[in-house]
């Protein structure tokens, strides 16, 4: 199964969309058919007031029009019942409230926004995929290469995810470090740096490529500040640039008071 | 350049291209000057290549991802096919659209009626052999005053009078598109659910017409059924033809990849059945307020005659030889 969905463009380069999960997909639709739920509910009791019926009987509100009001009622189902998704999809691009709240979009394969007779497709395609409460659909979803129901395979469309993982707060990916080995005296010495800084600075640098740029920029005045002015160095302009460059040429040296040079701090990965 | 060079030049582009798109994203492409438009186009082509040059230097996800973002969302709204406005889209595809897609799909209505005619037969035969298994056939109370050679049209439509005009009209217009939907729907299954579909109705109408003309009561039968029902089966042909060119497309892709053959014949098929939504409008219409009128049983089945020959006058022979269509 496929994570992204690439887009080429004309100008040769790719996007990559994160594809949404079946989780998530679940999650929206079960929102969705949570409100279709209270929409056919609402439905029920508006008629049962017009029709005098069930608890609402004291009604009878208008009894020349009410058969009127039936009409108009099956025709308001049938229109939710097979036009909801369609109608949302359409107005909020590729959206409906329950895909929203899940940060979930239908967009063409390859990129570009959908159209109506995409929307048409797989929305009337749900009464196939609805099988087996959608059960059909998740088997589809399993298979298909690119989290697919049956009515996203007819119309060529994905559903991605938009959300944007937030890398500011608790981060598990923090790597085994050996401290005895790596705080070495001559390490310390060639740096002048004290054993919690440079473990300090040391986490910060291993760790800086799942922060983003305003968090780093947040992040690092405040841990470098304080040490350069306690070595009595200027502190630079408090620009990431600027800081990042200092703290690089500080783990360079002390990378080579190590001896044999070990690897670098290890890398982000790409 | 370093990353971090890199990300000093860089940033102050990203940060405007943003604060652009949150604006479209607000109130869409109006919400700019021209001025800013052309700062939007002039944008793009660089921040494309920066996710490139992102990934080259390693960046971190959540820069990386950033950009990514950025230039999907420009690319999205540069690259926008222009928006139709719905009422004169709606308008061309029922003027010329439609009618010339119903011609190309020709061979798959064949079909569906083909074998819904065989469908129907086939029950008619059987409940004129053996009268008993009409009930087999046929939902529903069908019981009839045995032999009764007098029962009029009138009787008929008296069943039809028990319930309300309005709601009759609305529950068998949402009830015949649902089946249309299905009929298209269920086309992914190779055409076999489709043929189910078919299968059902064909014996439903088979059977009715059976056990009628066992009763002698064939002119009363017909002046309740055909008002509507001519149009209507009709409509659901139509809609056996949108699941068979769907299945079809799955199952015989041809020189094509079986991906880009179902995206054709998904494309052709959905607006087959929805074209027909007008025809079950007109349908239900007719069901509901006409077909339990007392109007004389010879005209009801002269209107629903002629009704059918209107949609197939305008099917047949609308949007011949006008200029070929930019495919939109």
């Amino acid at each position: 199964m496929l994570e992204f969905d690439i887009i080429e463009t004309p100008e040769n380069v790719e996007f990559q969309q994160r594809l949404a999960g079946i989780g998530s997909r679940f999650m929206a639709g079960l929102i969705d058919n949570l409100i279709l739920l209270a929409v056919y509910a609402i439905l029920a009791a508006v008629l049962m007031l017009f029709l005098g019926v069930g608890p609402f009987s004291y009604g009878k509100l208008i009894r020349e029009a009410h058969w009127w009001v039936l009409a108009l009622s099956i025709c308001v189902f049938f229109f939710v019942y097979w036009g909801y998704f369609v109608f949302f999809e359409l107005v909020m691009n590729g959206q409906s409230p329950g895909k929203r709240s899940m940060k979930l979009r239908v967009v063409k394969e390859g990129g570009a926004a959908i159209q109506f007779v995409d929307i048409a497709i797989r929305n009337l395609m749900r009464a196939v995929d609805g099988i087996g409460g959608y059960g059909v659909a998740g088997l589809s979803m399993f298979i298909s290469r690119k989290v697919q129901r049956l009515g996203d395979l007819a119309a060529g469309t994905v559903v991605v995810s938009e959300e944007t993982r937030d890398y500011t707060a608790h981060s598990d990916r923090r790597k085994k470090v050996q401290w005895e080995q790596e705080i070495s005296p001559a390490v310390l010495t060639a740096t002048g740096l004290k054993p919690e800084e440079y473990r300090t600075l040391y986490n910060y640098w291993a760790r800086r490529g799942e922060l983003t740029l305003e968090a780093r920029g947040r992040l690092l005045p405040k841990l470098l500040t304080p040490i350069l002015q306690r070595m009595g160095q200027t502190v630079p302009a408090t620009s990431l640039v600027v800081l990042e460059n200092q703290l690089d040429e500080m783990l360079k040296i002390a990378h080579k008071a190590k001896g044999n040079p070990p690897p670098m701090p290890p890398e982000v990965r790409p | 350049m370093t990353p971090a060079q890199f990300l000093a030049t860089r940033q102050p582009v990203w940060n405007r291209l943003d604060d652009l798109l949150t604006r479209i994203g607000k109130r869409g492409t109006a919400g700019l000057t021209e001025a800013e438009l052309h700062e939007l186009v002039n944008l793009y082509p660089s921040v494309a290549v920066d996710v490139g040059r992102a990934r080259m230097y390693k960046l971190d996800d959540a820069t990386q991802q950033r950009i990514n973002k950025l230039a999907i969302a420009a690319h999205g709204y540069i690259y926008r096919r222009p928006a139709h406005r719905p009422l004169p889209a709606i308008w061309r595809f029922f003027r010329l659209e439609y009618p010339r897609l119903f011609r190309r799909m020709g061979g798959y209505v064949l079909l569906s009626t083909v074998l819904f005619m065989v469908f129907a037969s086939g029950a008619y035969i059987s409940t004129r052999l053996r009268p008993s298994t009409a009930y087999v056939f046929v939902p529903g109370p069908i019981d009839l005053p045995d032999g009764q050679p007098g029962l009029s049209a009138e009787d008929m439509s008296e069943r039809f009078r028990e319930i309300p005009n309005p709601p009759l009209a609305a529950g068998v217009m949402a009830n015949n598109i649902s089946v249309a939907f299905k009929a298209f729907a269920f086309g992914i299954t190779a055409g076999v659910g489709t043929c189910y579909v078919l299968l059902m109705n064909g014996m439903i109408l088979g059977g009715f017409i059976g056990h009628f003309a066992n009763h002698n009561l064939q002119y009363a039968l017909w002046s309740f059924i055909a008002p509507h029902g001519v149009l209507e089966i009709f409509a659901i042909l139509v809609s056996g033809a949108a699941g068979f060119r769907l299945g079809f497309s799955l199952a015989l892709p041809g020189k094509v990849t079986r991906k880009a053959s179902l995206r054709a014949g998904a494309r052709d098929a959905v607006l087959l059945v929805l074209g027909t939504i007008p025809m079950f409008l007109v349908a239900g219409f007719i069901e509901g307020f006409i077909t339990p009128s007392y109007v004389e049983g010879w005209l009801k089945i002269t209107l629903g005659l002629l009704v059918w020959a209107l949609a197939m006058a305008w099917l047949l022979l609308v949007g011949r030889g006008a200029p070929a269509l930019a495919r939109s």
